[in-house]
């Protein structure tokens, strides 16, 4: 058999360039351009802001951006464990926050004491109280959903659970609009934790507050991250979550009860959201139909950016959000109203870029 | 007899995992070579080398004197490289016939516009991709099931319409991934013959995978074996049955099979 | 058996009330059956339009609690209709008892339960005093529990298989006539009805004053962009959620060019109407090709993004002078036809039927094509697809830039036509919308596409009442829907043919979860017991 066959030598790769690619390059080096021009512009000509107003954006940024990573906890789950965006999530969160809400109610309306209520006089557990009833009613939200919308659907196509996904999404906001009325509530914080007071501290002579409310919110965010890390790492259940999320069939075979798991892993995620919601309404003090929305659709984008199914990724990723959106308006030079837009263009960036995320394993790709 | 598809020195990595490493391999036209081996040998991921859906870190792919690296799927499918899977991967809510005639995809030419205004040369155009397809379908006996929905099809059907689909391409090749996978003996038999009616009858060049050595040793021409993503053996049939590397490959060590 | 089911309806059923309650059901249905029925004086309809609600929903509890039952006794279904009836009547009664009380001490509970308004309370408790209120509610419901359990078994009744029998035969006899085959297979007849169709469309606008056109040409648009998004969602299995972006595109192209603020260049409406959907696809394309790359999860989450990002730019102050930013374009012009206004509301509606019917025909032909094929391959399973020489990207751009030029089309129409587009036009609730349509009318199915919008655009035109529970009831249907109907209401014959195996009606269950499993997921376990078996 004489074969006449041009060979390539050996070890070498010839690479064929896609006009993507090249796309992609010049997107990629006219951004880092243009983040360049702006940083030099933002440190050496520009003096619109002093160090004390990036600190204060830096600030509220980290805040945010923690409540941001315990959002995305209960999106990285979900998917971790049934490659499923848990669309409804926001608003498993926003019922979360009308829990609070109701409880802070309630609570403020009960009196303690002449001119006090109850809230005031015992702030510490009323705050558990609100915590406790938040997060209840979205573990509850959480098992709801899976069981509802999600269970039925397992194994079915994607398109069909995401479509359920979205309805059971649509449904719980318009339900929320309907019983409680789409107006804006003033979420009453006892008086220790009102908003707008503070510690201060001075950066280049003026100076900064830092909000109790804000450092309530990230210390607690740490706390439960840390919390869920823990439960992830060292307990039964989470070592069940990861079996499962390695192997559906396999951790069966294990004698893993799945489909507990899997509610287990809703109803966690419920909880996270839950404190999520609470922790929103005290820092930011506005409860109405919407607020799961947008904070729902950035903390996706915050698992997606730290890298989805993976869980330090999604902490990284809410923070890494919270700041870049915080900063984002001053330093690009853009009107505050567009800071939403920062958010939705990172998502596309980091997906044409990077699908795996800052942390995460390729997953962008399927299985041939 | 010229050569249709060359690997040399193949190698695929997952990140520590050599899963093929350095294969070599020959398939002339008009003959029917089998690449056997046991589960995990590496071999689907050769396939997945060849169709351009994995890039081999090192080595080349040669279809027809060109290298087929970098290439994508396709467009290697538009070179004339077909290809069925080891679990039927049908279309499934599509007809036996939408399903044959989606195979017959590259050979045809018309897009949006011709479909939109259906002028003569694409009423002719999907004529002939009927007629073609109707053939083939009369070929693997499921002519009168043409517009049943193929995931209503018994599996043995399912199997041969995987075929079908992948003959619609009119390739030069057509790679087989365990076509007999889950067939009780005499489906197996219906199977191996059917293989060699495309080679015999329409002078089909066949590159197949098995690690049922029934199937492959009836009707291989020339017979490749991996083990851990190496080539431990090659040649015709009866040599490469006799190949102790082979034997231990398949049964162990006869030391362990006393134990 | 019977307590078990019963008590289980019992609860779900009771949950649904007391939902239904707190986002005020019963009481907008009460507004609507007194506006139908005006002989009658308020405080009497009140109480018999509550009862009759509260009646057929213990129905409806009764016979979802006998479904399960033996056919025999029946004393079986009929009791556990009664269980079911008695606890959903005792949650609503307890209910009732807490809130009557409440309202007779003059507590407003509309600070927090916005629907709670002392009327509904009122209605609710039948204008009675809080216990015998609750004790009504207990009666009605266990009144009507047990109907819905006897209703279920006359439903099984004996005589039920010789009639259904006969319906099929006759049906059957009918199908095997030689006319009927000849007829079904013939292109004439094809003709025919296409030519009913089009002649009885054309006709009936003759008879609508200008609001129903109005109405019509609204449920017309949607279809529009139905049709373009059955291609992107039904066809080729990407799920778009941000149609509206390139419905934005439509809109403000027509309205930048041709209204007089704030551009001013005054161009005629059909070269508009062209370039507002050219630069719709494109812009369809441009944003696919990143895009497009992405598994199927992700594409939904970042076209939402992309639709709530052309929102925020619409509005932003960067925009304004293009846009008009938060106060929009005025004054967009229609189109005149042979130096024919096309101004009223009919004329228009005249036009976007045309539009729908090109559109209807560019879908047939693109369906049945290689294009078509090519798309449903690859919504089956995309590797394959790409193995056997599709080229995907290439296709999946082309999907999503002729959904994005649909969708433009409908931009353009709906601009034109209201003469006037601002953000608050585009909003999420455009693409849920659209989604929604393509959905619930049936995957890749043009009928279905056409009862979808007309089911959910329509409707609530009808009842307006029902306006504002419309984002409800459109995201319970996707679930709903998703569960028990894939293949929507009016399933493509292609679809239907894939469900054909399935003989028995799946049955309407409210605890979805239990035994409505999907249907594609049957066929998969049906699959891999066949492979078990081998």
């Amino acid at each position: 058999m004489a074969v006449e066959t041009q060979t390539a030598p050996r070890g070498l790769r010839r690479r064929r360039i896609r006009p993507y690619q090249v796309v992609q390059i010049v997107v990629a080096v006219s951004i880092t351009a243009f983040l360049l021009y702006r940083l030099q512009y933002v440190l050496f000509v520009d003096d619109l802001y002093g160090l004390d107003t990036w600190t204060r954006f830096l600030i509220s940024g980290l805040v945010i951006g923690a409540v941001y990573a315990v959002i995305a906890i209960g999106y990285t789950l979900v998917y971790g464990i049934l490659f499923m965006i848990n669309f409804a999530h926001g608003e498993v969160m926003m019922l979360g926050a009308f829990a609070a809400y109701f409880v802070f109610e309630a609570l403020g309306a009960i009196p303690a004491g002449a001119e006090t209520s109850f809230l005031n006089t015992y702030p510490i557990i009323s705050i558990i109280l609100a915590f406790i009833a938040g997060m209840s009613v979205s573990t509850g939200m959480g098992l709801l959903l899976e069981r509802v919308a999600y269970r039925p659907l397992r194994g079915g196509p994607r398109l069909v659970a995401l479509i359920s996904a979205i309805g059971a999404s649509l449904f719980l906001q318009n339900a929320a609009q309907l019983m409680f009325s789409p107006r804006r509530r003033a979420f009453a914080n006892p008086d220790f934790l009102s908003r707008g007071a503070g510690f201060e501290v001075m950066i280049s002579g003026r100076p900064v507050l830092i909000t109790y409310t804000g450092t309530f919110v990230f210390v607690g965010s740490l706390l439960l991250l840390a919390l869920l890390y823990f439960i992830i790492q060292r307990t039964r259940f989470g070592q069940a979550v990861r079996a499962i999320a390695e192997d559906q069939e396999a951790a069966a075979l294990m004698g893993i009860n799945v489909d507990r798991v899997i509610a287990q892993t809703f109803a966690l995620s419920g909880a996270m959201a839950g404190a999520a919601g609470v922790m929103w309404g005290l820092h930011n003090g506005i409860v109405y139909h919407f607020i799961g929305f947008l904070p729902g659709l950035k903390a996706f984008t915050a698992a997606v950016l730290g890298g989805i199914g993976n869980i330090p990724g999604a902490m990284v990723g809410g923070l890494v959000l919270g700041v870049v959106e915080a900063l984002g308006p001053a330093f690009l030079g853009l009107d505050f109203q567009l800071k939403d837009v920062i958010a939705f263009s990172i998502l596309v960036l980091v997906l044409v870029f990077r699908p795996s995320g800052i942390l995460g394993e390729v997953v962008a790709e399927e299985k041939v | 007899m010229s050569i249709v598809l060359e690997t040399q020195s193949v190698t695929k990595r997952f990140g520590g995992l050599t899963a093929v490493n350095s294969v070599d391999l020959q398939v002339p036209e008009h003959t029917i070579a089998s690449v056997i081996g046991p589960n995990g040998a590496g071999k689907t991921t050769f396939f997945n080398c060849i169709t351009g859906f994995y890039i081999p870190e090192e080595g080349d792919v040669l279809f027809q004197g060109a290298s087929l690296i970098g290439i994508a799927p396709d467009k290697i499918a538009k070179l004339g490289i077909a290809r069925t899977y080891q679990n039927i991967r049908l279309f499934n809510t599509m007809t036996v016939i939408e399903n044959v005639m989606v195979g017959h995809h590259p050979r045809m030419k018309k897009g949006l516009i011709g479909a939109v205004l259906r002028g003569p040369s694409t009423v002719a155009e999907e004529r002939d991709a009927y007629r073609m397809a109707m053939d083939l379908l009369r070929f693997i006996g499921l002519k009168d099931k043409a517009d049943v929905m193929a995931r209503n099809l018994p599996y043995g059907d399912q199997r041969r319409l995987e075929i079908a689909r992948a003959l619609a391409n009119e390739p030069h090749l057509l790679l087989l991934d365990e076509p007999a996978a889950g067939m009780n003996p005499q489906e197996t038999a219906a199977m191996t013959e059917f293989i060699r009616r495309l080679r015999d009858e329409r002078g089909q060049t066949i590159l197949l995978i098995e690690h049922d050595m029934r199937v492959v040793m009836g009707i291989s021409d020339q017979v490749t074996v991996l083990d851990h993503g190496e080539k431990i053996s090659e040649g015709p049939p009866d040599k490469v049955k006799r190949d102790p590397r082979v034997i231990e490959a398949y049964l162990g060590k006869p030391l362990e099979e006393d134990v | 058996m019977a307590i078990r089911n019963g008590t289980r309806a019992g609860l779900i059923f009771g949950f649904i009330m007391v939902f239904l309650i707190l986002i005020g059901v019963p009481e907008t249905i009460n507004v609507i059956l007194q506006e139908a029925t005006t002989n009658i004086d308020v405080e009497t309809g009140q109480v018999i339009n509550t009862a009759a609600f509260l009646f057929v929903m213990g129905v409806v509890a009764g016979f979802a609690a006998a479904r399960k039952e033996e056919p025999d006794p029946l004393s079986g279904a009929v009791l556990s209709g009664l269980i079911a009836g008695l606890i959903t009547g005792a949650t609503t009664g307890l209910m009732i008892i807490i809130l009557r009380s409440l309202a007779l001490s003059e507590i407003d509970l509309r600070e927090y339960l916005d629907k709670l308004s002392p009327t509904a309370i009122e209605s609710l408790a039948l204008r009675l005093s809080p216990i015998l209120a609750g004790g009504a509610h207990v009666l009605i419901f266990a009144l009507s529990g047990a109907t819905g359990g006897l209703l279920n078994w006359i439903g099984r009744g004996p005589w039920r298989g010789p009639v259904g029998q006969m319906i099929s035969n006759t049906r059957d006899r009918l199908a095997r006539l030689p006319i009927v085959a000849q007829a079904q297979n013939s292109p004439i007849t094809r003709y025919v009805v296409w030519a009913a169709v089009i002649a009885v469309v054309m006709i009936v606008p003759q008879f609508l004053n200008d609001y129903w056109s109005f109405v019509l040409g609204t449920v017309g648009i949607y279809v529009i962009m139905g049709l373009g998004l059955n291609i992107v969602v039904g066809m080729a299995g990407l799920l778009d959620l941000g149609n509206v972006a390139f419905f934005a595109v439509g809109a403000y192209t027509v309205g930048l060019l041709t209204a007089p603020e704030p551009v001013g260049v005054l161009w005629d409406f059909w070269t508009a109407l062209i370039f507002g959907i050219v630069l719709a696809g494109l812009a369809g394309v441009i944003l696919g090709v990143p895009v497009l790359r992405l598994r199927g999860d992700y594409l939904a989450i970042v076209t939402l993004g992309l639709g709530e990002i052309i929102r925020i730019l619409i509005r932003s102050d960067l925009l304004k002078d293009f846009t008009g930013g938060p106060r929009g374009v005025r004054d967009i012009s229609g189109p005149s036809l042979f130096g024919l206004e096309i101004g009223s509301e009919r004329t228009f509606l005249y036009f976007i039927l045309v539009g729908i019917f090109l559109l209807i025909f560019v879908t047939i032909r693109l369906k049945n094509s290689r294009v078509g094929r090519a798309w449903i391959a690859m919504r089956e399973d995309e590797t394959v697809a790409q193995a056997m020489g599709i080229n995907t990207l290439n296709y999946k751009l082309l999907a999503f830039g002729m959904g994005a030029a649909f969708a433009g089309l409908g931009g353009v129409l709906f601009a034109s036509r209201n003469q006037f587009t601002g953000p608050e036009d585009h909003t999420l609730l455009v693409s849920i919308n659209v989604l929604a349509v393509v959905i619930v009318g049936g995957m890749n199915s043009i009928p279905g596409v056409i009862l979808g919008a007309f089911a959910l655009k329509g409707l609530p035109e009808i009842l307006r009442q029902l306006d504002e529970y419309r984002v409800l009831v459109f995201g319970g249907l996707l679930v709903v829907m998703m569960i028990l109907r894939p293949e929507g209401l009016w399933p493509s014959q292609r679809t239907r043919l894939q469900f054909s195996d399935e003989d028995e009606p799946v049955p309407i269950e409210l605890s979805s979860a239990t035994s409505a499993a999907p249907t594609p997921i049957k066929a998969d376990v049906e699959e891999q017991k066949q492979a078990a078996t081998r």
